[in-house]
């Protein structure tokens, strides 16, 4: 068993980016960068090739960390850690024996194992056809491991992947799931509104799903809240950041401009004033940032401030377009998807991002704009928003 | 800064940080390696049992069982006690305001099929002893029960309680929590008559990481980790001499100047007492648990009017003052404290409690200034001071 190597390389796939047409030069670019960005620890000696369609991805002994890692960058459609080999047929059928010896040491089932050989030939002058080499490979590996296997091609459990590439031919038997998508930066850049709840690091993790870099922009209430709120607010942004490789979080001190509005509004308004505030600062944020649009995690209907009317309200106050990726998303789905990104145990620690001192009882279900306009005409939001602005704390994540 | 959260944990003193200074540099030895430099790093460690048993006054030093804190000291007592006398039944009483280390080794005994009971505070705070004693049976096998409550200062009656339960469980180990006791409130070990107590270093100027259970002599509790036979087979694993030889030299100096410690605390009590009489609607919570010398003085639990405490806290901090709500560790849980609730405060009034607590270090001047710095905090809250 001891020298059984282990697989070399990873194959990383990409689906949609081929319907981009002459972008595609681009998309590859990018996601190649994010891909060596994310592999700079786990495996940082890491060549990253694009060869002919896909990344291939030379890491050496740390291949199996690298697939991992690689299952958290938008854009591939899937991986697979494998072997390569030229393309004489016996180093073909030696390197998939190779493969197949070391997938079931660790398969645990001791009833035949249905399974199949696949082959995809990149390089069409390679002798025998797909179908053949799927036979006959097939045959070797029945003959050394028949008793662990039966083929079958309709319902395989395990797969035997050949693709035969011009540079080389690669042996694999799993193909993972990538986390789709494409790749970040692709598209843009946006900030989003980034609590310490369960929403928005979902909203904020779609939004980077579909290619946008995201900025991440926090508020909170110090003293009223504790400076544990940024920390936690700076973790969440962290697990998220992971999936664009690095990030930039402004912490912005919102306290006495909810004391402002505290006194001034009426109180079923504060909730509507307290956002349209956050999202002037935040279309400042990405006008300096020159990002083209903000992400919320809002959800029409999930709280009371989420009505149409207050979401128009509060919209109001941006010329930038507003992504709501959870709009139509039920609090279980939106938990679901946060548990599978890992941000859902980080949310829930007990950490208020808002005091009770600042909540209204029964917040107001069809906030006007006029209402919001004649309070905020009334008090210097600007110099406050200036100076929120000033105290803004810029954390790298 | 003015640091009023010594109850959740202490500076280290220059004394301990002298004492240390060895063996983070070339005193590094194992003490169970036959060499020298392992037989200096025993002999600190036994340096460090015998001031321990000293302290407490009349323990054997090979019954210091060194642990990696308080935590694991009342998890031991609380679980290995039981486990070792469950032939004689399956009964185990606590504390009413037990600290989370006990409750929740408790919670687990419960688990495993234990018939667990709570003991209870008559109204004021005192702990009810005519309860503890109906509670008392022949199948009891374990009593829990603080001498100082680590919230809100209460020393409960433990010598009387002790008396009570050798006289109606004769098969129950008595196990004390002394951690917030020690160098604040004196007492005398053989008077508290317990089967083991548990003790912390960093909360009287040590470091984290250490602490002790000191069991009666012959007594025995069944390990929770399993090792190399080091702490006579109860507490395995390579000892943390560095944590050992602070914990021995600030439990000697908590012990040596208790009495003047709680002299200069009381003071300083009081002094914060003066601030707090000119904000209305406010309380210093000073329960009596029914326990000699009334209540420890290095901890003040303001009960304030307006928002949860929590606020008052940050704003307190935003000027300085640093302070806590309910105890440390358990801060960040959103419940509200058991023990704030035994006392009979309702909810909301449990979350309006803030603790100011008080070492040796804490001088007369910070606490004014801490209570000049709660009124400022009142008029920015917008709440009365006369």
């Amino acid at each position: 068993m001891n020298d059984v190597k282990t697989p070399e390389v990873v194959l990383a796939r990409y689906g949609e980016l081929w319907l981009k047409g002459r972008n595609r030069i681009e998309f590859e670019r990018c996601l190649a960068r994010n891909t060596r960005r994310a592999l700079k620890q786990v495996a940082p000696e890491a060549a990253v090739e694009r060869e002919h369609g896909i990344l291939v991805i030379r890491a050496g002994e740390q291949t199996r960390e690298a697939t991992q890692r690689l299952l958290d960058v938008f854009g591939f459609s899937s991986l697979s850690a494998a072997r390569g080999c030229d393309h004489a047929f016996e180093s073909i059928a030696r390197t998939g024996a190779e493969e197949m010896r070391a997938t079931l040491a660790r398969w645990p089932s001791r009833d035949p194992i249905p399974f199949r050989v696949e082959t995809r030939r990149s390089d069409k002058r390679f002798p025998k056809t797909s179908v053949e080499l799927d036979r006959e490979i097939g045959d070797c590996v029945m003959v050394e491991f028949g008793e662990r296997l039966k083929v079958n091609l309709t319902k395989p459990e395990l797969t035997l992947g050949i693709n035969i590439r011009p540079e080389r031919v690669y042996v694999y038997s799993e193909r993972l799931r990538g986390a789709g998508g494409l790749p970040v930066g692709s598209v843009g850049r946006v900030v989003s509104l980034f609590s310490g709840g369960i929403d928005s690091p979902v909203a904020t993790w779609m939004a980077m799903k579909r290619g946008l870099q995201v900025v991440f922009s926090s508020f909170h209430s110090y003293p009223y809240v504790g400076q544990g709120f940024i920390q936690k607010a700076t973790k969440l942004a962290r697990r998220v950041a992971h999936f664009q490789n690095s990030g930039v979080l402004y912490a912005t001190p919102l306290t006495k401009i909810q004391e402002a509005i505290r006194d001034a509004a009426p109180p079923g308004y504060r909730t509507v004033l307290y956002r349209r505030a956050m999202q002037r600062i935040a279309t400042r944020i990405a006008n300096k940032e020159e990002a083209r649009a903000l992400v919320t995690g809002e959800s029409v209907g999930q709280v009371a401030s989420q009505t149409l009317e207050n979401i128009h309200c509060i919209q109001d106050v941006s010329p930038l377009p507003v992504l709501r990726p959870l709009i139509a998303f039920d609090k279980a789905e939106t938990i679901a998807l946060a548990k599978q990104i890992g941000t859902f145990e980080l949310s829930i620690q007990p950490e208020p991002d808002c005091c009770t001192v600042f909540q209204p009882k029964h917040p107001a279900l069809r906030a006007r704009t006029e209402v919001c306009d004649d309070v905020e005409a009334g008090l210097e939001m600007a110099e406050m928003e200036e100076e929120a602005l000033a105290a803004t704390e810029t954390i790298s994540l | 800064m003015i640091y009023l959260d010594n109850a959740a944990t202490t500076a280290l003193s220059p004394e301990v940080r002298e004492a240390i200074e060895p063996f983070l540099g070339g005193s590094f030895g194992n003490p169970s390696s036959r060499h020298p430099l392992g037989l200096e790093a025993a002999r600190a460690v036994e340096v460090a049992r015998e001031q321990i048993a000293g302290a407490l006054g009349a323990a054997d030093p090979e019954c210091v069982v060194f642990t990696s804190g308080g935590t694991e000291a009342n998890n031991l007592a609380v679980l290995g006690a039981s486990r070792t006398r469950k032939r004689h039944g399956r009964h185990v009483l606590f504390g009413p305001t037990e600290h989370p280390s006990v409750r929740a080794s408790v919670q687990a005994l419960a688990e495993g099929g234990y018939e667990t009971e709570s003991l209870k505070l008559v109204s004021g705070g005192a702990l009810d002893l005519d309860a503890a004693q109906a509670a008392l049976r022949e199948d009891t096998v374990l009593v829990a029960q603080m001498a100082v409550n680590n919230e809100f200062g209460s020393r409960y009656p433990i010598e009387e309680l002790t008396t009570l339960v050798r006289g109606h469980a004769p098969h129950a180990h008595v196990h004390v929590d002394l951690v917030q006791a020690l160098g604040k409130v004196p007492f005398s070990y053989l008077d508290l008559d317990a089967d083991s107590v548990s003790l912390s270093a960093h909360k009287v100027h040590g470091l984290k990481g250490a602490g002790a259970l000191v069991l009666k002599r012959a007594t025995r509790v069944a390990p929770l980790v399993f090792g190399g036979g080091q702490e006579r087979d109860v507490r395995p694993g390579t000892e943390n001499v560095v944590g050992i030889v602070a914990l021995g030299a600030a439990i000697a100096n908590a012990a040596r100047s208790v009495s003047s410690t709680r002299e200069h605390l009381s003071r300083l009590r009081a002094v914060l007492a003066e601030t707090l009489a000119r904000l209305g609607d406010s309380e210093l919570l000073v329960p009596d648990g029914g326990g000699r010398n009334g209540h420890s003085p290095a901890i003040a639990a303001l009960r304030l009017p307006g928002p949860p405490a929590d606020v008052w806290m940050h704003h307190l901090e935003e000027k300085g003052v640093y302070t806590s709500v309910g105890s440390a560790c358990h801060a960040r849980s959103k419940s509200v404290s058991p023990g704030l609730l035994a006392l009979g405060l309702d909810d909301q009034s449990a979350r309006q409690v803030l603790r100011l607590s008080f070492a040796c270090t804490t001088n007369e001047e910070q606490v004014r200034a801490a209570g000049a710095a709660l009124l400022e905090v009142a008029t920015q809250l917008r709440i009365d001071t006369a």
